[in-house]
């Protein structure tokens, strides 16, 4: 079953070669999107009653626990949300004239192309080759952030391009390193496995091990977008079509994240403690998140600053992994799923926006609760949601993440991660209201939704992030303590 | 078999010196052509020797990718992709070459210095190759800052990409062969991805000069 998960994008890819007619590539795209989403559920009963999916095919390549799990299934969903809300976008930029079938076509190519290169990060058990399918999300998704190949799309795709492949290729001399460490250590059929590393942990050598962590960290944290490796990250956000931004704020970051908590519990476990680790990953989250306080205030984008927004939660799950209690690490898993969600759904909304308004500034745009009721509402409830105001599921995981700090009796970093927050969510609410309120319309806009499949889409969102911020099912908690237990070990 | 090895990697950083001190894009291309033949002899060096010793084919294999790739096809693709731009010649370098050159040395005598203070990587005899490599690495990442074109960035990334081949070559013996094939087919899509944008980047705004991004500040 799960090789049939990435047969289906690769499938998808060779079908939108084939189909040259639009409601065709428009059905397979979201035909292909809902099996993956049923492949996903059926990979998570099997994990959660067995702990592990392995396959000997192949060398025994593919490999899904717990933790794998997580990112997988927040993969797939987005996954269908975004290619549901895709239809209804791209007929509108046809519409428009800003698209033509040939390039419809490129668009859901590279789409599937990068949502395969996502499910192989996430389902190889080999370091090596996540790093190639790491590398090769880069790849594929460039050319959808330059999609609209307009000066500013061009400049941030290249910006993209050139900084991600040079720090994931920072990632592989750390890899290289981590290799070197467990010569003589493991054999060299399980060359860069990852069982096997984390299992002869306590045999690496030490101070290459250090080196690779910190080479990986700098090399994975570039694709995370974390301080001060970030630059790319608002650039490439706000260029990108509306859809593309929502895969990669709420895909493509988890992933590398990914990447980065298999190589600390590998490093934490040689080493006994997280002393080491713990120390550069809270600096680098604390400095990611002061990043975004500061430059949520200057923002006259909506799109970036939603980007800063990511930087900062991203910042928030690296202080999270640097703690290494359980409770940290939950709520730093669970942080994760709950951005997923809120930053996709508000990543949609802004597609929404910037259908009906054809801007991206904020000073631009005014009277929205009048020109769009539903998108308005919903992503003012997003705003609060995304700054952690309850009762919506960061505010949850926030909690969950300051209160473990407390508990490791760190209140200076407790209480500036308090302090910051606590600035980002005003910088959000003072820039960004003025959007919603005033009269002064512009012309040739009328009131009313465009994209109704998108509509649909992000309700749903914001009921799923209401619901998780009220309760989180006991599969999901189980599923979660799981992966807690695999990152820890024991 | 290890003196082969140590000539191969000091040949290998004075071809990132040479490159160092190239002014025109056609250089570039020549300098990164010699560097990944050299990479090439190296694989085929390790790839005999481990044909002879265990019987195994892999390097060899991956030797004839890197000469399909890094020999043949990259530097083609690049001088397609610089016939296309306007420019032939760097004229403004942030320092000026003897000052580039100055920061070379510095980074491999930092290199060595670093490294050889890391326990662990400081025993046995790879100890130079490694150092050697890792300076190839920085050396790559030295020249992206210090070209503002769009070909300079792109041979410095490939520069980066051949250090840290060669590192994984001299620290490890190699990768397993399956992450090797893929880091090479990833270089590839990735040329060719920065080799279509170039053009574009230049169809757009002329020039290809990386500091006129000025739009997509803070």
């Amino acid at each position: 079953m799960g090789f049939v998960l990435l047969a289906v994008p690769v499938i998808a890819v060779v079908l939108f070669f084939l189909l040259k007619k639009m409601q065709y590539q428009h059905a397979v795209s979201v035909t292909a999107s809902i099996i993956l989403v049923i492949l996903g559920a059926f990979l998570t009963r099997e994990v959660m009653l067995y702990g592990t999916v392995e396959y000997t095919a192949l060398g025994g390549i593919f490999y899904i626990d717990a933790l794998s799990i997580i990112v997988l299934d927040i993969v797939v969903i987005i996954g269908f949300l975004t290619s549901v809300y895709s239809i209804g976008y791209l007929e509108e930029e046809l519409r428009e004239g800003k698209l033509d079938q040939g390039r419809l076509r490129i668009y859901y190519i590279l789409m599937y192309a990068f949502i395969f290169t996502m499910l192989l990060a996430l389902t190889v058990k080999n370091i090596g080759i996540m790093w190639v399918a790491i590398e090769a999300t880069t790849l594929s998704s460039a050319f959808l952030v330059g999609f609209y190949n307009g000066k500013d799309a061009i400049d941030a795709a290249w910006k993209y391009i050139i900084i991600c492949s040079v720090g994931i290729g920072i990632a592989l001399l750390g890899i290289i390193f981590l290799q070197f460490s467990s010569i003589g250590v493991v054999e060299s059929s399980q060359f860069l496995d990852w069982t096997a590393l984390f299992n002869n942990a306590a045999d690496l050598k030490g101070p290459t091990l250090r080196l690779s962590f910190i080479f990986i960290l700098v090399g994975f944290g570039t694709k995370v977008g974390l301080a001060p490796m970030h630059t790319w990250l608002p650039d490439a956000h706000s260029q990108a079509p509306s859809p593309i931004s929502t895969l990669m704020s709420g895909v493509l970051l988890n992933g590398a994240m990914y990447g980065i908590i298999r190589i600390v519990a590998i490093i934490n476990h040689s080493f006994g403690n997280s002393i080491f680790v713990g120390r550069i990953m809270v600096t680098v989250g604390v400095l990611s998140v002061a990043t975004a306080a500061v430059f949520v205030f200057t923002q006259k984008d909506y799109k970036r600053m939603l980007a800063y927004s990511s930087i900062e939660h991203m910042g928030i799950i690296a202080i999270a992994i640097g703690f290494f209690t359980p409770l940290s690490i939950f709520g730093g898993l669970l942080h994760m799923i709950n951005h997923s969600f809120t930053k996709s759904m508000l990543f949609l909304s802004t597609g929404n926006i910037l259908q009906k308004y054809n801007t991206k500034e904020i000073s631009k745009i005014r009277g929205m609760f009048k020109l769009l009721p539903v998108t308005a509402t919903v992503f003012l409830l997003g705003l609060f949601a995304i700054g952690g105001a309850p009762p919506f599921s960061v505010f949850t995981s926030e909690l969950l993440v300051i209160s473990s700090i407390f508990q490791e009796n760190n209140f200076l970093v407790g209480g500036l991660l308090i302090l910051l927050i606590a600035i980002i969510f005003t910088g959000i609410v003072v820039t960004m209201f003025k959007m919603f309120y005033g009269n002064e319309i512009p012309r040739e806009t009328s009131p009313g939704e465009g994209n109704i499949p998108g509509v649909v889409t992000i309700v749903g969102l914001l009921v799923i992030i209401t619901a998780m911020g009220l309760y989180i099912p006991g599969e999901l908690k189980g599923l979660i303590e799981n992966a807690v237990k695999i990152i820890i070990g024991g | 078999m290890s003196n082969y090895l140590d000539a191969l990697s000091v040949l290998l950083l004075i071809s990132a010196f040479v490159l160092m001190g190239n002014k025109r894009t056609n250089a570039y291309i020549k300098s990164f052509k010699m560097q990944s033949i050299l990479i090439a002899i190296l694989t085929g060096v390790m790839g005999i020797n481990s044909l002879l010793k265990d019987g195994h084919v892999d390097m060899l294999v991956v030797c004839a990718v890197v000469i399909g790739i890094k020999v043949i096809y990259i530097p083609y693709l690049l001088n397609k992709t610089c016939k296309n731009v306007a420019y032939r010649v760097e004229k403004d370098f942030y320092f000026n070459i003897p000052i580039l050159i100055l920061g070379c040395c510095f980074i491999v005598v930092f290199t060595y210095f670093s490294l050889s203070t890391t326990t662990g990587i400081n025993s046995g005899n790879i100890n130079m190759q490694v150092i050697n490599s890792v300076s190839l690495i920085l050396i790559g990442l030295f020249f992206m800052i210090s070209r503002k074109k769009a070909i300079g960035l792109i041979i410095g990334f490939l520069v980066i990409e051949n250090g840290i081949f060669v590192t994984a070559l001299f620290a490890t013996q190699g990768m397993p062969f399956i992450v090797d094939m893929g880091i090479l087919m990833d270089i590839l899509v990735a040329v060719i991805i920065m080799g279509m944008m170039a053009f574009r980047i230049d169809e757009k705004f002329v020039s290809t000069d990386g500091n006129k991004i000025k739009d997509l500040r803070g």
